[in-house]
């Protein structure tokens, strides 16, 4: 377990640990940022974060990407050793969930009040903004965290909010912001908007790594992002409050404030989004920011959202399986493990315990009913507790000798859906399906199953030597 | 303030509701434009498909008589009686 104090300790260690490029060399924003973006997508999942501070026509720019963007960065984010597995990094990740709640350490001061600028702001000039797709309409943040109060319960710290959404920068001092009715800013949004009041926000860009994954996070609307990110880095959550009572974190290189004004909408979008298209356009809440705040050679951080997978993916990755996981559970604590890593979880594979006959697609089922399911597990596989979830050659292996399409495919019609399924009939319904590749047990006597083999009883230990073995080959 | 109208036009929507943005740090390398009607930003520097009218591509064009059919999301809910205390 690690706590990262800022943005610029974990970019310093992702550098020690190889896993950080710097490109020194001049770059365009427009296409060489982006393009780097998904050639690193490209090249595996064992990719480092890059920086770019030679841009054509800037004098200081720093553009960090990809910073979460391989299972090495991952485990580092959460300070755990770079080698670490995906299912290590799941369990560990559970772990510390379950913990919450940590606690808020508010201080006075943070570096990012280093520079302020409250007259003639302009965005434009202010952040190193470039385009990420070329049909996007206009130029996005889109790795910050919003953070929001309830106007109808202002001091409740548990219902202050930290959210990622996407933010289109739109004039000088003007952003219109996606806030999707399901997530919690909404409901801030909506209750200040029936009182007839602006709601004030902070966006802090460039932050140490916990806060952006836990606020990706679906957690409740009373659970706080920050004491949750307590626990995953084992120490209190240190914040600083703005003039107007939101907790900012002390770690960001950029906070923006202002208000969403009340009762208006702009045009936004259309924007490349998860699914891998782009989004069309909707009318959106409007962002007008009074007081930028940064520190002296900020560093802004992006990432590229493209194809399936890039960054985006494994932004989405833990923070979607581990709570599926713990509400799954809850029901059935026969359920080991949940891997949700595919486009946000519209794919879900879990692997469990079998009881009895029909208790894979039970699990199936189960998974369809927690918050996420709801909305987004489109298609659930189910395999048994011998079968790694996050090792798809042995969950296609499972499929292929433990299913039989004929009583193994469970098909739902007319279930909700997210609507930036691209699938959804109409928008936002889609028939589900469970592929149970459990081993049929008893009273279910289906199939003609032998003895399954096991691995020799000397691997692990073979394993444990040959691996030092063969990196000092590749020496 | 009403949007001013200027030479440079929408590449997407073909208003002249457009203003500069902002200008490269080093002088004369790139500018940033938008436009106050549909909000689509461009840099002087980015290929055709995104900086001219006539390249830009149609099926990212914009009509702005169509942006008030756009969904309203979050709706707007109706005002709170205000109570006298």
């Amino acid at each position: 377990m690690k706590c990262y104090k800022d943005f610029r300790e974990f970019l310093s260690v992702l550098d020690q640990q190889g896993q950080l490029l710097h490109i020194k060399d001049e770059v365009r924003f427009e296409p060489d940022l982006v393009s780097a973006g998904a050639a690193l997508a490209q090249i595996g999942d064992s990719a480092p974060a890059i920086l770019f501070d030679n841009i054509a026509g800037c004098i200081d720019a720093q553009v960090a990407m990809n910073v979460h963007g391989s299972w090495p960065n991952h485990a580092l984010a959460l300070g755990m050793d770079k080698e670490a597995s995906l299912k290590e990094q799941f369990f560990e990740f559970v772990r510390r969930f379950k913990l919450f709640p940590g606690e808020l350490e508010r201080v006075p001061t943070a570096p990012w009040q280093e520079v302020v600028v409250e007259k003639d702001i302009n965005l434009f000039d202010i952040l190193p903004l470039f385009r990420l797709n070329r049909g996007d309409g206009g130029y996005y943040i889109d790795k910050a965290c919003t953070i929001s109060r309830d106007p109808d319960d202002w001091d409740n710290d548990d219902v202050e909010n930290v959210g990622v959404y996407r933010l289109m920068v739109q004039g000088p001092k003007r952003i219109a912001i996606q806030p999707v009715p399901q997530h919690d800013i909404a409901i801030h949004i909506d209750h200040a908007e029936a009182r007839g009041e602006d709601l004030h926000i902070a966006i802090s860009i460039s932050n140490e790594p916990i806060i952006l994954l836990m606020g990706a996070t679906p957690l409740l609307y009373t659970q706080l992002e920050y004491k949750m990110a307590a626990v995953m880095q084992g120490e209190p959550y240190k914040v600083v409050k703005t003039a107007q009572g939101l907790d900012v974190p002390w770690g960001s290189e950029y906070v923006l404030e202002g208000r969403v004004l009340a009762r208006q909408r702009t045009l936004e979008g259309p924007f490349g989004e998860f699914p891998g298209y782009y989004s069309g356009g909707h009318r959106y809440p409007i962002i007008e920011i009074d007081r930028v705040s940064h520190r002296k050679n900020p560093i802004y951080e992006s990432v590229y959202v493209g194809r399936p997978w890039t960054e985006l993916d494994f932004l989405q990755a833990m923070t979607t399986s581990a709570p599926i996981f713990i509400q799954l559970n809850k029901m059935f604590p026969e359920v080991v493990a949940v891997n949700a890593l595919y486009t946000h979880g519209l794919v879900v594979i879990v692997s469990t315990r079998v009881r009895y006959g029909g208790f894979g697609k039970s699990v199936g089922m189960g998974v369809l009913t927690t918050p996420h399911g709801l909305g987004y597990a489109k298609f659930v596989i189910v395999v048994d507790e011998d079968v790694d979830p996050f090792n798809l050659n042995q969950v296609m292996w499972a499929i292929s000798v433990r299913a039989n399409p004929a009583g193994d495919v469970v098909i739902i019609p007319n279930l909700a859906e997210n609507l930036l399924d691209p699938a959804g009939v109409p928008n936002g319904m889609s028939h589900k399906m469970i592929l149970d590749a459990t081993t049929p047990r008893a009273p279910d006597r289906r199939g003609d199953y032998g003895e399954v083999l096991d691995t020799p009883e000397q691997a692990e230990a073979w394993r444990a030597k040959l691996l030092p073995l063969i990196k000092a080959l590749k020496k | 303030m009403a949007p001013s109208s200027s030479t440079i036009v929408c590449p997407r929507c073909r208003s002249t509701t457009t203003s500069t943005r902002s200008k490269s740090p080093v002088a004369g390398v790139w500018t940033v434009f938008g436009c106050d009607t549909c909000f689509y930003t461009w840099r002087s520097t980015e290929p055709d498909v995104n900086t001219n009218p006539d390249k830009y591509p149609e099926v990212f064009r914009l009509n702005p008589a169509d942006f008030l059919k756009l969904p309203e999301i979050p709706v707007i809910p109706p005002l709170r009686q205000k109570t006298s205390s």
